[in-house]
């Protein structure tokens, strides 16, 4: 697998160079989903949750960096935020809902979002359904990011920075006891770990990777509207995880990467002259959908762990 | 010498069922105490109580001289008291050295940042953690398997990882779940032979067991349940002879 991750550095640390400016705005929205992705493969495959609604902790980050700089805090204060007010919301919403399991969770989840975007779409002071527009750019101490470049670049250090958190998680006691309640719950506790703290723990690290992404995506964009962060972008991360391999930081950023490629892929024939203006979200939502299923079918575990046992 | 563990009138009712009827029983230190009964006695409910996986309608369990039954589960791991369930399958996915070490969280408490960081103290919490689970494979015989998946093993070697899992923890007091049912024969013995070895390091242990022949080889004193309720109580030659016993146990068809 050596070579695989030597491949992914060259390729994180090349392609913004080479990329054509369309692609590279690709390159940054793919990084940001991957960020949002190993927190989410760390929930789903360590915790045993599922989380149908991922995506309003992006926008609850995205929206923390937004209204803090409109407000002229310091951009790099309002990015840090972001990650830190997503953290404390999966807190204080996870204490009733993590006690719910398997679809109820989802479910709770899936409807907080849904809440939280009508909130956002009815609310004066966060731009109502317009949103939030003339966010500057990010900038830390004098040098201004303002180029597509600086943000592919400060995307990939995002990836690093949570792939690294995520390992030294997993590999450590708090990631033994994780990985333990996830198959044997009361063996887990009666071992003493804290079960409910350790679910707790892993929601909130998950929401703040979201929340980091989400607080990139605010100042790389420069304006926010809750309909950047639909129910599909939530169920975009779940197909990526599962596709990846759940629990597999590696597969979590490979099944982002191959995901972004084939919606782009797909929506550059969705919009090709001709095609009906529903195109683009049908075949979204079915790609998602076939993609889901033939991992289910054919790779349960993921492609990562699967090539993992077979390497 | 004040026992170990004291629970006293520990009632459990299901609806208007009593699983549990005021059950009393100890655990003195160093003492290999088992509770035997017929399916439905009770002895299930009474594990769970102790390890607090159930809570009791009524009635008291004492640990080291601490009221414990309002304890959530991983707090009684952390007083010292371990317990390898029958039902409860290893910890897929991780190898059978990693099972053991979560049972060193009992006993350890490095957090997450401590982790994210890598600060000194997580590297001196899992240099220990390390050994300690070294020497708890050691003492279940199950080093050769250590880099093993732990679903690999055999149903003997699994439970023996139980109760390696356990001995990471450094309990004073272990439970054991019904831990010779679905073996085979050597398998038995071998699990035997290693309880018997704890039992003679001055660990103190409550076994929930159906096997009589395994009962009467490993515990200094049996109590039998019958109906959710206490029936006998005493060294195995003495309630093997008690016409309850034979009546509602011993005597029946096992």
């Amino acid at each position: 697998m050596k070579w695989a991750y030597a491949v992914a550095a060259v390729g994180a640390l090349v392609l913004p160079v080479v990329l054509a400016p369309g692609q590279l705005t690709v390159f940054i929205l793919l990084g940001l989903s991957a960020m949002a992705v190993v927190g989410l493969s760390l929930l789903m495959g360590y915790a045993g949750q599922v989380s149908l609604g991922q995506a309003a902790f992006t926008a609850l980050g995205a929206y923390t960096s937004g209204l803090l700089s409109l407000h002229h805090a310091p951009p790099l204060l309002a990015l840090v935020a972001a990650p830190v007010a997503a953290a404390l919301a999966a807190v204080v919403v996870g204490v009733p809902i993590l006690r719910l399991r398997g679809h109820q969770l989802a479910f709770a989840t899936l409807a907080l979002q849904i809440l939280l975007l009508s909130v956002l779409s009815g609310a004066q002071w966060a731009g109502g359904a317009v949103g939030l527009q003339g966010l500057p750019y990010l900038s830390v101490g004098g040098f201004e990011l303002d180029q597509d470049l600086d943000y592919a670049y400060l995307v990939v250090g995002g990836v690093l920075l949570v792939s690294l958190i995520a390992h030294r998680l997993v590999h450590s006691r708090v990631g033994r006891g994780l990985r333990a309640l996830a198959t044997g719950e009361m063996a887990a506790e009666a071992s003493g770990v804290p079960v409910g703290a350790y679910r707790l723990l892993v929601f909130a690290v998950s929401a703040a990777f979201a929340g980091l992404a989400g607080g990139i995506y605010c100042f790389f964009l420069g304006y926010l509207a809750p309909g950047s962060f639909p129910v599909l972008l939530s169920i975009e991360y779940v197909v990526m995880a599962v596709v990846g391999g759940l629990g597999s930081i590696a597969g979590a950023l490979l099944g982002a990467a191959l995901i972004t490629v084939v919606v782009q892929l797909l929506t550059s024939l969705a919009t090709q002259p001709g095609m009906p203006s529903y195109a683009p979200s049908v075949l979204s939502y079915a790609v998602y959908a076939l993609l889901l299923i033939a991992v289910v079918l054919f790779v349960p575990k993921g492609i990562v762990p699967t090539l993992r046992r077979s390497l | 010498m004040p026992a170990l563990l004291t629970v006293s009138g520990a009632t459990r009712r299901f609806g208007g069922v009593y699983a549990l009827r005021d059950v009393d029983l100890d655990v003195a230190p160093g003492e290999t105490h088992a509770v035997i009964g017929p399916n439905g006695a009770g002895k299930s409910t009474l594990f769970k109580l102790i390890g607090g996986q159930l809570v009791a309608t009524a009635g008291t369990i004492a640990y080291d001289g601490e009221r414990i039954d309002r304890l959530a589960p991983h707090r009684r791991a952390r007083r010292g008291i371990a317990i390898a369930f029958q039902d409860s399958p290893v910890f897929r996915g991780m190898s059978v050295a990693e099972n053991v070490m979560v049972g060193a969280h009992a006993i350890t408490s490095a957090g997450p940042m401590s982790a994210i960081l890598r600060l000194p103290r997580h590297r001196r919490e899992e240099t220990r953690i390390r050994g300690l689970a070294a020497q708890a494979l050691d003492r279940a015989g199950l080093s050769p398997w250590a880099d093993q998946p732990a679903e690999s093993l055999p149903l003997g070697r699994q439970r023996a990882l139980q109760v390696a899992r356990a001995l990471c923890g450094a309990p004073r007091l272990l439970l054991l779940d019904e831990p010779a049912s679905g073996l085979r024969g050597p398998e038995r013995s071998a699990l035997a032979a290693l309880i018997e070895q704890l039992r003679g390091e001055g660990l103190s242990i409550l076994l929930v067991e159906h096997d009589v022949a395994f009962v009467a080889r490993l515990a200094d004193r049996v109590t039998v349940l019958d109906l959710g309720q206490v029936i006998a109580s005493g060294p195995f030659a003495e309630i093997r002879t008690d016409s309850a016993v034979v009546a509602a146990y011993l005597g029946g068809p096992t």
